[in-house]
């Protein structure tokens, strides 16, 4: 491997998702040295905040922080705090909270979908942020799941180490949560109702996509293609929109805000400014949007 | 909220072909096993899967064997395989190091094709991907290497992880 190469780009299982890293510009002994770096980043960020790994630090938590304040690392609790951002901007349509639906539903498992529970009433205002990285939960029901927004920040996390390692142009994809830096790159969002068919295309540089959708999550299924998104206030999926791309300053922030548009439509559009965010969308009937920004954007 | 503006895309773009596809080529065997092993050499495995082992190794990873899979043993200990698992619209080969005790070391994806329009599976369905390169143009749109759509999930690699694992603990051990 000593052949230089303008791109070298890797894939792996990661997240639940295929995560693709690509390095441009530099020999391939320094690209692979620096993706595989990368690579152990979103690991880092799976071992931590994953909700199917009871030995994560998510899943301590899970356990543990409605008895006592139990202490997290730096990265969970910069998640957990940008969910609390977006959670008190969209009043409450992003919450992490929602683990409990998502198991009643068979989206995620535990015991709570065997016992057929009907949908929890805790919020993440039920979820206090305390000094030195402490969280502490003040019900004893409330269960986080960071499905929709660790992915994005994995993906920052991922172009932090490349970028620290020297590389200047890149990208980090995990399975639509995308980010890219340096040169413009080509990027083609997927038609919700044809996923081998382009729904949009755009050029990005140093710019955070991600996109929700109602295909490939969850149990799919053919007639009824319903992702892993519910209302966190009805326990109810969202229907009114097939697929949202969200182009932020922080995948993180692009991935969380893609679920608030998933669930308030038009309606997202204060929640997007307040972040300097832009949209598009696809409505239940087909109708294709872009908030007031889009082409400016790019 | 009457801010948002309705868009469409030309026609063209929107729906180009009638079985619309998308694939990337990242590895070759022998780069993902230097990604894995770096500085080792690997031999092929001399040994071959008997039926009574494959029907073992089917029923211990619940995931049915369609082609064998290809098997060097690692100097310095370990193995690399190399192999593919089949999902209703993809086709992945993944390669996948275990060390000399059959834990998991690396994973690493070699090609990654998608297809829709022709759900049909096995040897129709992947024909249309034979001899393809990373040069061809079999992408979902042309020149763009990168998608954003909802989350493809990897549990077929996961299962086909766990095969290779079952490999270890029937053939190689």
């Amino acid at each position: 491997m000593i052949s230089r190469s303008s791109e070298v780009r890797r894939a792996r299982p990661l997240l639940g998702t295929f995560v693709e890293i690509a390095v441009e510009g530099w020999c391939a002994d320094s690209a692979h040295c620096a993706i595989d770096a990368a690579f152990a980043a979103v690991e880092e960020v799976q071992r931590r905040m994953s909700f199917h790994d009871p030995a994560s630090t998510l899943s301590r938590l899970n356990r543990e922080a409605a008895h006592r304040a139990v202490p997290v690392d730096t990265w969970t609790f910069a998640v957990l705090r940008a969910a609390a951002r977006v959670h008190r901007v969209s009043r409450g349509i992003f919450d992490v909270t929602v683990a409990p639906h998502l198991q009643r539903l068979g989206f995620l498992p535990g015991e709570q979908a065997a016992a057929g529970r009907e949908t929890s009433a805790a919020s993440f205002a039920d979820v206090d942020l305390l000094p030195e990285r402490r969280v502490r939960f003040r019900r004893p029901d409330v269960c986080i799941d960071l499905g929709g927004i660790a992915k994005g920040f994995a993906v920052d996390r991922a172009v932090a180490t490349l970028r620290a390692a020297g590389v200047r142009h890149g990208l980090v994809n995990a399975g639509g949560d995308l980010r890219v830096f340096g040169d413009e790159q080509a990027v083609a969002v997927r038609h919700p109702e044809n996923a081998g068919a382009t729904l949009h295309r755009l050029r990005l540089a140093n710019a955070a996509l991600a996109t929700s959708a109602h295909y490939f999550a969850g149990r799919w299924q053919p007639e009824q293609a319903l992702a892993a998104i519910v209302d966190p206030r009805t326990g109810q999926q969202c229907t009114q929109v097939r697929s949202a791309t969200v182009r932020a300053s922080s995948t993180m922030l692009a991935d969380a805000l893609s679920k608030v548009v998933m669930l308030q439509a038009e309606a997202a559009l204060p929640v997007l400014n307040h972040f300097r965010a832009d949209a598009i969308f696809v409505s239940a009937g087909g109708e294709q949007k872009s908030s007031p920004h889009w082409r400016a954007a790019f | 909220m009457s801010d948002w503006k309705t868009f469409a895309l030309p026609a063209a773009l929107v729906l180009s072909t009638s079985a619309p596809c998308f694939a990337n080529v990242y590895l070759t065997a022998d780069q993902a096993q230097k990604l894995i092993f770096p500085g080792a050499s690997g031999t092929p495995w001399a040994g071959k899967l008997t039926e009574a082992q494959k029907k073992a190794i089917e029923k211990a990873s619940d995931l049915r064997i369609r082609k064998d899979p290809q098997i060097w043993q690692v100097s310095g200990g370990g193995w690399f395989i190399v192999d593919e698992v089949l999902g209703k619209h993809e086709y992945i080969t993944f390669a996948v190091g275990l060390t000399a005790g059959g834990a998991v070391k690396q994973i690493e994806i070699m090609e990654y094709r998608e297809s829709y329009g022709s759900e049909v599976r096995g040897d129709k369905w992947r024909a249309q991907f034979v001899g393809k390169t990373a040069k061809d143009p079999l992408r979902l749109d042309q020149d763009v290497k990168n998608i954003s759509g909802a989350t493809l999930s990897s549990r077929h690699v996961t299962e086909g992880v766990r095969r290779a694992c079952a490999l270890y603990d029937i053939a190689l051990k």
